[in-house]
């Protein structure tokens, strides 16, 4: 089994009319065995900006906290807003420097420009390839479900609401078929006033 | 082989002092002048600007005041390149005590780190030490609002109000004096403000204070956050004009005693 899949989990991103949504899941386990349920990869880490990481937890952890002492520097160096798109370019150099022992991780980003208010999204390999597709990102051990289920109920401009919807049901149902990622879940709505964090009640077997 | 020129820049000379040292310390009192006042209710620095050339760019928010981190802020007094090479290591030390410890770094730790850094500069050969001298303003939740203040020796100390750069004696007298009698009264931030202003109009080279020449931060917490704020010229205009009232209504009174004194 691949150690990316050793502790279970997936986070989902997906873009909306002027807004963005993000979901991950709550389950905390070292194979099949659950430690947790409480367990959330996704960080707030920018007023709009949300970053997601699936993999292995102790990966997960060390990337948050050296991805974070990269933005704070260029935050006080530059004196401004970190932006999504600098900060995914930023994440892929930093996987690529730890090209032949990668964190086993696979991150997604999730958030607004600071001053156009663009939605943007984004998620890589291990190794920091990077994909910023305009509808959605998918990352965890249920990737392949997650993508059937936004591939059936994704489609473009949709608002807040409709989204939240969408993404909820896109990662509950993704889940439910997956032994690895599940109890429980949590979606945020980014929109360029506010953020709305939302619990999901599921299945907890 | 850096010691086969001058290994000796940083020896005792046979009176035992370092001249290197105190030339760079010499160097820095004819570098712009920066004050910081501790207050009650948030912290204050204010600096000097020498280059106020119109042609300058004037999209840097502020020449001599930079933040470090979330919770901490320098000026400089001194050579500027020095300046930027130890500004960043700060703001390096400050975010590495973040990622090890999962906390903000405490205002003493971070002066100290980079105190025992300029001080290697005095110790070991080939080198010359940095020609800064730095205040700080910072709050941690241990000792609150707090000012230190270090040289190029590697030496640190904290304050209630002190100054270095250009005429820095002249005007911590003048602290000292102003603050003095105010020992249990509780000095505002916009009191410190307004005591800025006044020991830097009347330390400057310059007959009259403009907006441009000078530079003012404040530090304060709100709501369990640290906030700083630069402050924009019109205010800074406004504590100037206010200065200016005040210091010509007491030259007024002054000269009414006076005319008064002779039909005595």
């Amino acid at each position: 089994m691949s150690i990316l899949a050793y502790n279970g989990g997936c986070v989902v991103a997906m873009r909306g009319k002027d807004c963005v949504a993000i979901a991950t899941d709550h389950r905390f386990g070292i194979q099949a065995q659950t430690i947790s349920t409480d367990f959330k990869k996704v960080f707030h880490i920018g007023p709009r900006m949300f970053l997601g990481l699936t993999g292995l937890q102790t990966d997960i952890l060390t990337v948050r906290d050296r991805l974070m002492f990269r933005k704070n520097l260029y935050e006080t160096r530059e004196n401004r807003e970190m932006c999504p798109k600098p900060f995914s370019a930023m994440m892929s150099s930093f996987l690529y420097e730890h090209r032949f022992g990668p964190y086993f991780i696979e991150p997604v980003v999730a958030g607004l420009d600071p001053k156009t208010m663009e939605p943007f999204i984004c998620n890589m390999d291990l190794i920091g390839c990077p994909n910023a597709p305009d509808d959605f990102v998918v990352a965890g051990t249920c990737a392949e479900q997650l993508y059937g289920m936004c591939e059936t109920l994704w489609k473009p401009d949709l608002e807040p609401d409709q989204l939240f919807e969408v993404i909820a049901q896109s990662i509950v149902n993704a889940f439910d078929r997956d032994a690895m990622s599940g109890w429980g879940a949590t979606v945020y709505i980014i929109e360029k006033d506010k953020i709305t964090e939302r619990t999901l009640k599921t299945r907890m077997d | 082989m850096a010691r086969r020129y001058d290994s000796r820049t940083t020896i005792f000379s046979p009176e035992g002092r370092l001249y290197q040292v105190e030339y760079a310390m010499e160097a820095i009192s004819h570098a712009g002048t920066c004050l910081g006042i501790l207050a009650e209710d948030g912290i204050l620095l204010a600096a000097e600007c020498r280059s106020t050339n119109k042609l300058l760019d004037s999209a840097i928010p502020s020449e001599k005041i930079y933040r470090l981190n979330d919770n901490m802020v320098c000026s400089v007094a001194g050579i500027t390149s020095d300046a930027n090479v130890l500004t960043s290591e700060l703001r390096l030390i400050a975010q590495r005590y973040q990622f090890s410890y999962g906390e903000v770094i405490p205002c003493e730790q971070l002066v100290s780190h980079l105190c025992d850094i300029k001080q290697a500069y005095t110790q070991y050969g080939g080198k010359r030490p940095f020609g800064v001298s730095l205040l700080y303003m910072g709050w941690d939740n241990k000792y609150g609002y707090q000012l230190y203040q270090s040289d190029p020796s590697g030496n640190y100390g904290g304050w209630k109000a002190t100054c270095i750069g250009n005429n820095f004696g002249a005007a911590i007298s003048m602290l000292k004096q102003e603050l003095a009698d105010k020992e249990n009264v509780k000095l505002t931030l916009a009191d410190a403000k307004d005591l800025a202003i006044k020991v830097l109009s009347m330390t400057l080279d310059t007959t009259k204070l403009t907006p441009e020449k000078v530079e003012m931060a404040t530090l304060q917490r709100v709501d369990n956050k640290t906030v700083y704020s630069v402050l924009e010229k019109p205010d800074v205009e406004k504590l100037i004009e206010k200065y200016t009232k005040v210091q010509a209504e007491a030259e007024a009174a002054k000269k009414e005693k006076q005319a008064k004194q002779p039909t005595k």
